[in-house]
């Protein structure tokens, strides 16, 4: 053998042994997996969740940054992920297939509601409403100013951001149609795709008409004022506004039986959206670090969380 | 010659006759033009591939699972390596191969983009993307090469393979996505097997070609030394192959870096991660620095692997091979000075290695020699010869023991972050409201739409389908052939039956206008670009910016920009497909012999007459190579644009992701692939006329 050989074996033969030995090194035991929600709210509930369950119950979380959706979804039912916090029930259309609360097979199961209420309707920018339309309040002035909205692709009909995906059910266009609003709506594909724009329009002080929800961050960030709609009403849906969106923490089924400590943590919990409030603005207006925050508040907040540690 | 010509002008005319009475027609129709049920309906392409999908989940994860549990102790170990280990080592052991390969240039070049991911605090994030990727690469290059050896061997397996690799390439990554997280996990393993699902064509592809490309004369005269066919493989024809095999690896690195962002979705971690974040919290700044780390990592790994790739002497020891400056500044006198500074030093560094590896060449060589005199005097030798190497090995040995014996370096120091996040979000913000610049974005946008998007798009959806698959299915079968003319109009039957050809009608008019703005700008820039270096070495590093930066970085401006609709989505598919436009118009004209341009000006043509009668003409094929690129690049982009309001087939495969339908997904993702199918064929199929018609 020569010596060009012999190196390069006697290399590649280092690499196999650290490969083996690295192989050979199993996983430590008590861990769970969430993802990161990738809105602050949802980070924060999570975050809240995660320190009580490491701090008083010893668990070891480990978290994936992960986007919210139907990949979630696969992944709890899957296993490769044991819970995920602040499922919106109006944005998680694979609930239908997963959570047997909704008539899917039960391979998702609902751990119990996170109490933060979302609600979600049409908002415009403040500054359209003082400085053109004073009395527009509901939906039943939209057609006074869609001129306003318009833009090329709309013709004369106004235009609405809207549920950025059909996956989310929203029946925007169904909903304009049917309630009279001579709006188009028009899909963005992602939350982030809506907010872009919103905070661009925002910033050259043009009017729009966007779909949001609440407690969320843009509202920090623009200032926004909802548009009434008709009260919900399944027998008129979609001719009427959103129900109110009781968000629940949900899990892998095999891991709320295995860990009934930390399954019951995440069905009890009970935040509110004011103490969740607090929180979001201190993370994306004071720009703090997520993890300092929610430790200072569950400091603070020792009497409210306590109690959802009972079983 | 001329009743050819007569044929060709008459066919054009026709072409261009039927075009217009269609338009009139069209326009006076209100209906949009629908696939009939009979056949759609009993079409169930999206439950076939649903049942399937769920008879393999029950019967193969299992084994699935068995493949990413290695894969993912493989990826944490490097993983854990890269991130665990000083971050001036790991800086070494990129700069160091730059070095060797690449020069003083490149070299600087690993130094800026790695000192870049831990100025703006993505060291972490860039190590475990760089994991990601190696391991990647690595799995596809070893299967990759394996399956390119196969196809060298057998014509067969080649044309069985050849349609698989351009579906594999093609198909939308979004497809895959959800069903990787059930059969392989989170994070790793399903990011990676995705990755090499996209990523490993190029390898096959090239070591294939490497192979087939081998001279008859070399083949035949080691045959008649008695080579049996494995010696043959293994002795003469990959070795010959490997130029051929690391430019396919190059290719790979580039799209496994491509699909980092992607793999965010199911949970893998990393820049892309960053990325995403930054994105959806609305930070421009933040996502441009993760977006520029993954276009320094790109750069750095394209040139180091073309580098690489080219083959070399042996690396010199004693003479400086570190040229920092273009050679053709040898004669201004500040950069001989520079150099001559540069030369010292390396000098300096080369002599004291010189000594040091000299010293461990005779230790080693007295050890060996225990063994033999001869023995010890090879090994002196061996060492002795590869002074970069064994210095750096000792560089790299001395900084190890610094960190475990001596004080440490540790991660990348905190002293030394800079930031640019603050400045991007101010300058994106000061633009989105500066009037001119919002005229301007109006003004735009209006004339795409209106006079191109809108027009193109609604007489694609008006014409009837049958006029549509007809029209294509001549032109398929004129310029390709019979075959490919009747396989055209199946793959367009296809489309219609699975109830996408709304959507597959709007994707094509978003390519095609994509396309048509590209060239609109890319040509221009392409032939200044030719005719000054200046200019196109400012625009190179611009170029590679466009083609690595992840599109979603540039989605968010754009949209704040010119806001959510189709017109930001060909904004977003003109940055991202515009570059091979701009390279190979450039490469076309600057390939024409010099010759050619002399004799034209010599006949007193003038500048523009020259461009436009000698230089376009020849630099035609190369163009048309662009346009084909182009238009591959453009139908990959759908897939990204539904973010921002663009609709299409794209919108349909993301839908179908968030809703977990992979037989919806699958099936626009198909579309896709039979829209890329036939238009790369059709692109590739001009080219090949035009190189015909200028005799090459």
């Amino acid at each position: 053998m020569d010596l060009n050989t012999l190196f390069k074996s006697f290399l590649g033969s280092i690499f196999a042994v650290m490969f083996l030995g690295s192989a050979v090194t199993a996983n430590a035991g008590g861990q769970l997996t969430s993802p990161i929600p990738d809105w602050t709210g949802g980070a924060v509930t999570c975050k809240v969740a995660q320190l009580i369950l490491e701090n008083e119950l010893d668990y070891e979380v480990k978290t994936v940054s992960m986007p919210a959706g139907a990949n979630v979804w696969e992944a709890l039912a899957a296993g490769d992920m044991d819970y995920a916090c602040e499922g919106w029930p109006s944005y998680n259309s694979s609930k239908e297939i997963m959570m047997k609360e909704y008539g899917g097979d039960g391979s998702v199961v609902k751990l119990g509601n996170v109490g933060v209420i979302g609600n979600s309707t049409y908002y415009v920018p403040r500054y359209f409403i003082d400085e053109v339309a004073p009395d527009l309040k509901s939906y039943a002035q939209l057609n006074q100013y869609k001129e306003h909205f318009a833009t090329l692709e709309t013709g004369g009909k106004g235009r609405l951001i809207a549920c950025p995906t059909p996956a989310w059910e929203c029946d925007d266009q169904k909903r304009l149609d049917l309630l009279g609003v001579d709006f188009v709506a028009v899909e963005l594909g992602t939350e982030a795709a809506s907010w872009a724009e919103a905070q661009g329009a925002y910033a050259r002080k043009e009017p729009f008409l966007l779909y949001a929800w609440e407690p969320h961050w843009i509202h920090a960030a623009l200032d926004l004022v909802p548009i009434e709609l008709p009260a919900h009403d399944l027998e008129k849906w979609p001719a009427t506004g959103w129900a109110e969106d009781v968000t629940w923490n949900y899990g892998n089924p095999d891991f709320a039986k295995e860990n009934p400590d930390a399954a019951a943590l995440l069905g009890n919990m009970n935040l509110t959206n004011s103490e969740q409030a607090k929180m979001i603005l201190a993370v994306d207006e004071d720009g703090r670090d997520i993890d300092e925050v929610v430790a200072e508040w569950l400091a603070a907040n020792e009497d409210i969380w306590r109690l959802w540690l009972q079983q | 010659m001329s009743l050819t010509r007569n044929l060709k002008v008459g066919f054009v005319a026709l072409c261009l006759a039927g075009f217009v009475v269609s338009l009139a027609v069209v326009s006076n129709v209100e209906e949009v033009s629908s696939f009939p049920e009979s056949i759609s309906e009993p079409f169930e392409f999206e439950q076939w591939v649903n049942d399937a999908e769920d008879w393999l989940k029950k019967n193969f994860r299992w084994f699935t699972r068995l493949i990413a549990g290695g894969i993912e102790e493989a990826l944490y170990f490097v993983e854990d390596f890269l991130a665990d280990s000083p971050w001036l080592f790991i800086l070494m052991l990129l700069v160091l191969p730059a070095l060797a390969y690449g020069g003083l240039p490149l070299a600087i070049l690993a130094l800026v983009g790695g000192m870049f991911w831990g100025a703006v605090g993505m060291w972490e994030a860039s190590m475990q993307t760089l994991a990601l990727m190696g391991m990647s690469v690595i799995l596809s290059v070893i299967f990759g090469v394996m399956l390119g050896i196969l196809c060298s061997q057998s014509d067969r397996f080649e044309a069985i393979l050849r349609p698989v690799l351009d579906t594999m390439q093609t198909m939308p990554a979004f497809v895959y996505l959800l069903p990787a997280v059930f059969f392989f996990g989170i994070g790793g393993p399903p990011a990676i097997m995705a990755t090499m699902i996209y990523a490993l064509p190029p390898v096959v592809r090239l070591t294939n070609l490497g192979i087939r490309q081998i001279s008859h004369e070399t083949i035949e005269a080691a045959s008649s030394f008695g080579a049996t066919r494995v010696q043959m493989l293994f002795k003469v024809q990959i070795p010959m192959s490997l130029p051929s095999i690391m430019l396919g690896i190059n290719q790979t690195i580039m799209m496994a870096l491509g699909l980092v962002v992607l793999a965010t979705f199911i949970g893998a971690e990393g820049l892309g991660a960053e990325v995403w974040k930054a994105i959806s919290k609305l930070k421009v700044g933040w996502s441009l620095e993760g977006g520029l780390c993954i276009v320094f990592m790109a750069i750095l790994f394209d040139r180091l692997s073309l580098a690489m790739g080219r083959p070399k002497d042996r690396i010199p020891v004693n003479s400086i091979p570190f040229h920092l400056l273009p050679q053709s500044w040898d004669a201004r006198p500040w950069a001989v000075a520079v150099e001559r500074v540069i030369g010292m030093f390396w000098n300096a560094v080369a002599s004291l290695f010189g000594l040091l590896v000299n010293g461990l060449a005779r230790a080693a060589g007295k050890v060996a020699g225990v063994f033999g005199r001869y023995r010890g005097r090879q090994v002196h030798a061996f060492i002795a010869n590869r002074l970069f190497l064994f210095g750096s090995l000792l560089f790299l040995v001395a900084m190890l023991l610094y960190e475990w014996l001596g004080p440490g370096i540790g991660a990348y120091p905190e002293s030394m972050r800079i930031g640019i996040r603050k400045p991007i979000d101010e300058a994106v913000m000061w633009l989105t409201v500066n009037p001119a610049f919002t005229a301007f974005t109006k003004g735009m946008r209006s004339v795409i739409y209106l006079y191109m998007l809108h027009p193109l798009d609604t007489y694609l959806t008006h014409l009837p389908w049958y006029v549509v698959v007809i029209v294509l299915g001549i032109v398929s079968w004129v310029s390709v052939g019979r075959n490919f003319g009747m396989a055209c109009i199946a793959l367009l039957i296809f489309i219609g039956a699975v109830d996408l050809w709304a959507e597959a009608m709007l994707t094509l008019s978003s390519v095609l206008v994509s396309v048509m703005i590209c060239f609109l700008f890319g040509l221009p820039l392409g032939i200044a670009a030719a005719t000054s270096r200046r200019f196109d070495m400012l625009l190179r590093p611009v170029l590679d910016a466009m083609q690595t930066m992840p599109s979603f970085v540039y989605l968010i401006p754009v949209l704040m920009f010119f806001g959510g609709n189709i017109v930001s989505a060909v904004i977003a598919t003109v940055v991202y497909a515009m570059p091979p436009v701009i390279r190979l118009t450039t490469l076309g004209i600057s390939q024409i012999p010099v010759t050619y341009t002399e004799v034209s000006s010599s006949f007193g043509g003038t500048t523009l007459q020259t461009l436009r009668k000698v230089r376009l003409p020849m630099a035609l094929p190369s163009i048309m190579l662009g346009l084909n690129q182009a238009v591959m690049m453009a139908l990959a982009m759908q897939v990204v644009t539904p973010l921002i309001g663009g609709g299409g087939l794209g919108r349909e495969v993301f839908n179908a992701l968030n809703t977990s339908n992979t037989g919806y997904g699958l099936a626009a993702g198909t579309g896709i692939v039979l829209l890329a199918i036939i238009l790369d064929r059709l692109s590739q199929a001009w080219t090949q006329t035009q190189r015909k018609a200028l005799g090459g």
